[in-house]
């Protein structure tokens, strides 16, 4: 962008023109990237700096605790406690769960949908895909709020309504609560992303889409093995993007244990953190947690691509 | 994704409401000359105990603001406010978190604050509660001994008095039970509840012995309740579901729950919330495990602390003593409505007994039996220094093991080692017994 702007300037006018174009381009991209640089720094850098700092240090009183306090480099002490508390690695085995179910749930049905719309098959297209998108525009919270109200018994016109067929139904039971969170989240992100396979589906070149149908390929055949694999670049991304929205589960989960005794103070990893840092005023472990949860999701992503990259390439 | 946004904005919001809560300047006009103090609490009727300490004499001005409950937000609020350096002089604090503020700090230490002449007012169980390594951190208000409280009408229709032993409740629960409705709910939200049975049967889930915080939750004691209330729920003998919310209150209205175990203070929450149900209750002491030796856990009960940055820890102590053992104090509590609170200085006792209504409890001279039961308080005690996290696991598994996943003792061997890395966290010095 910034050479465009500065090319027809430089060679209009002065003589020596090299260096201060590329000086000029030098402040051009300062200016550009600061608001980036500093929001980097203030909403990440920052925040993580501190929490590393405070998952080493700890304001110590020695014994039972009641002395005077202390400010003194712990080591890995919060990071032991963490790992050996059952409830944190519970919460990790939770968001494993909950990634398991909703994560090929949300891709499969996100591009058939994608797949339906492209092909031609349905109707009404633009209503459709107004519709899918629609819930996406709801906030998180919202969702989550009529959600709990259509899940909660004695409220719930759909609980209600099981109930007069008689099939007694508890969408919040102690197996049903993470298939239930499951549902909000793939009510509130199934629009977004079929909205993202459909839009890298029309750049699929339409020649190779009439040379497949040339050599006889029906619509379902085109789709699956052609189209496809085409867009691998944005399931790639969107698996990418759900897991890690995914490992930092919260909203959901936070409103649901209103209602439920099934879903623990505890239940995910930043639930975990959050009841650390502000219900037991156990800094030391939150920070810790966070980390932890920052480098799981580190390695995760690290991990996702790696392996889609090494699978392209053993297809190539 | 708009689910970023708006958990941004709600973590945002609940951050910034104790911070514009408790920013808003202290209203009420002080006499010239008079030291000011803040004092939060959420207790009822503390505004009219203020009320009355201010008239009562000019040297010291209270201002009072009405907080949320500990679990509802107000530890949260009492534990920010101390980190953002604008914390109330006074603030109520409940027994079970007593250690966690002091080990944080926000209780300061007192011990020479506290002088003989308040000392001797207060039952020393209550005052031992208070005190850990030989340092006092708060003053208790009242101390409660759980007892029994029961549908007169209900049982006399089966037949049935008030079970004095635990095997009589047994017995009671099962000559009691019908399609409908059951001796009690066993608590799965009453970490309290199941705390004050295990203390009464001898649990020891803390000890503070060689300079150690000591855990051990699944004691021999406790498996020995936890066991029995197993065997009630298989039995179907009680219910098993969470008592605060609408389930645990249609359970009482509605008469399908006979008895319930809480403190002495619930006898006026009772009559507060059931009007109607005058003249069907009375109370009993809580069932013994052997009626030779008998014994009582406590259930409920608050304290008053100084906090660490009050600039006038004096005249805060002044207050604090006088709403703990002035008459007037007492008086002026009762007076906001129905309160069965007893008192941790026995002096009050009879000023209670006499302010309190008999008729609701068909006459029955409860303050008498609280009386008693509140010398049975079985001594050493100690709460732990994570208790509302210790509580809130216990009852996760209690709602597990109600759901029929797990048993109530894995519910209290959980509870345990979700304990314990907190406590590393903090770097407290700790031994584990009994898991």
């Amino acid at each position: 962008m910034t050479t465009t702007l500065a090319r027809p300037e430089s060679a209009s006018r002065t003589p020596a023109p090299r260096v201060r174009t590329r000086h000029r381009q030098g402040t051009a991209c300062a200016v550009l990237m600061a608001p980036f640089f500093v929001l980097l720094v203030v909403v990440f850098l920052v925040p993580a700096g501190t929490a590393l700092w405070l998952s080493f240090f700890g304001a110590d009183e020695p014994g039972l605790g009641f002395g005077p306090e202390h400010t003194i480099f712990v080591g890995f002490r919060s990071y032991a406690a963490v790992l050996a508390d059952p409830t944190f690695l519970g919460g990790l085995g939770v968001v494993a769960l909950y990634c398991l179910l909703y994560l090929p749930l949300l891709v499969v049905t996100s591009l058939g949908l994608a797949l339906l719309l492209d092909s031609g098959v349905a109707r009404l297209r633009g209503s459709a895909r107004l519709a899918l998108f629609l819930p996406h525009a709801v906030p998180g919270i919202i969702a989550a709020i009529i959600w709990l109200y259509l899940y909660l018994p004695g409220l719930s016109p759909v609980v209600d309504l099981f109930g007069k067929a008689g099939i007694t139904v508890d969408f919040l039971g102690i197996h049903t609560v993470i298939p239930s969170m499951v549902n909000i989240a793939l009510w509130s992100n199934l629009g977004y992303n079929v909205v993202v396979f459909y839009a890298a589906l029309q750049a699929v070149p339409r020649e190779v889409i009439e040379a497949a149908v040339v050599d006889g390929a029906g619509g379902v055949r085109t789709a699956l093995r052609i189209k496809t694999p085409l867009i691998r670049a944005s399931i790639v991304m969107v698996v990418l993007f759900t897991l890690i929205w995914s490992l930092q589960l919260f909203t959901e989960p936070m409103l649901l244990s209103q209602a439920t005794p099934m879903i623990t103070a505890r239940f995910s990893p930043s639930m975990y953190i959050y009841d650390a840092a502000f219900t037991r005023n156990n800094y030391g472990l939150a920070a810790a947690a966070s980390v932890i949860l920052l480098m799981c999701t580190i390695a995760l992503s690290y991990g996702v691509t790696r392996w889609t990259n090494r699978t392209r390439e053993a297809a190539q | 994704m708009p689910v970023r946004p708006s958990r941004r904005t709600v973590l945002a919001a609940g951050l910034a409401w104790p911070l514009a809560t408790a920013c808003s300047g202290p209203g009420g006009d002080a006499p010239r000359g008079a030291t000011r103090i803040t004092f939060w609490s959420a207790l009822r009727g503390s505004q009219q105990v203020v009320d009355a300490f201010n008239r009562s004499q000019n040297r010291i001005q209270v201002v009072f603001r009405q907080i949320p409950s500990g679990d509802q937000g107000g530890y949260a609020k009492l534990s920010n406010a101390v980190r953002a350096g604008n914390a109330p002089d006074v603030a109520t604090i409940e027994y079970p978190q007593v250690p966690g503020f002091a080990i944080d700090g926000v209780a300061r230490d007192i011990t020479d604050l506290v002088g003989d002449r308040l000392r001797a007012k207060l039952l020393p169980q209550a005052l031992r509660l208070t005190t850990f390594a030989g340092r006092v951190f708060t003053v208790p208000l009242d101390v409660e001994p759980m007892v029994l409280h029961y549908r007169t009408d209900l049982f006399a229709r089966h037949g049935s008095g008030p079970p004095r032993t635990w095997d009589e409740f047994t017995a009671v629960a099962r000559k009691v039970r019908d399609d409908r409705s059951r001796l009690v709910a066993f608590a799965t939200d009453g970490a309290t509840q199941f705390a004050a049975v295990s203390w009464q049967a001898g649990a020891q889930w803390f000890d503070t012995a060689g300079g150690a915080w000591n855990v051990s939750l699944a004691d021999a004691a406790t498996r020995r309740v936890a066991g029995y209330w197993q065997g009630l729920i298989d039995e179907g003998l009680v219910f098993a579901n969470g008592v605060q919310g609408r389930q645990g209150d249609a359970q009482i209205g509605q008469g399908l729950v006979l008895a319930r175990l809480s403190g002495a203070w619930d006898a006026g929450a009772q009559m507060k919330a059931r009007p109607g149900q005058k003249g069907k209750w009375a109370i009993a002491p809580l069932p013994q495990w052997d009626p030779a030796q008998p014994a009582v856990g406590t259930h409920g009960g608050s304290t008053f602390a100084v906090t660490r940055d009050s600039a006038h820890p004096e005249a805060a102590m002044e207050f604090i003593e006088w709403q703990v053992s002035h008459p007037d104090a007492l008086r002026a509590r009762l007076s906001s409505g129905t309160s069965s609170q007893y008192p941790a200085a026995p002096d009050l006792v009879e000023v209670g007994r006499k302010a309190f209504d008999r008729r609701y409890y068909g006459g029955q001279d409860i303050y008498r039996l609280f009386e008693t039961e509140a010398l049975k308080i079985r001594d050493g005690w100690t709460w732990g220094p994570r208790m509302s996290a210790t509580q809130r696991v216990l009852q996760d598994g209690f709602a597990r093991a109600s759901a029929g996943q797990g048993t109530l003792l894995d519910a209290v061997r959980d509870a345990q080692r979700a304990t314990m890395p907190d406590l590393l966290a903090l770097g407290l010095a700790t031994t584990e017994r009994s898991s």
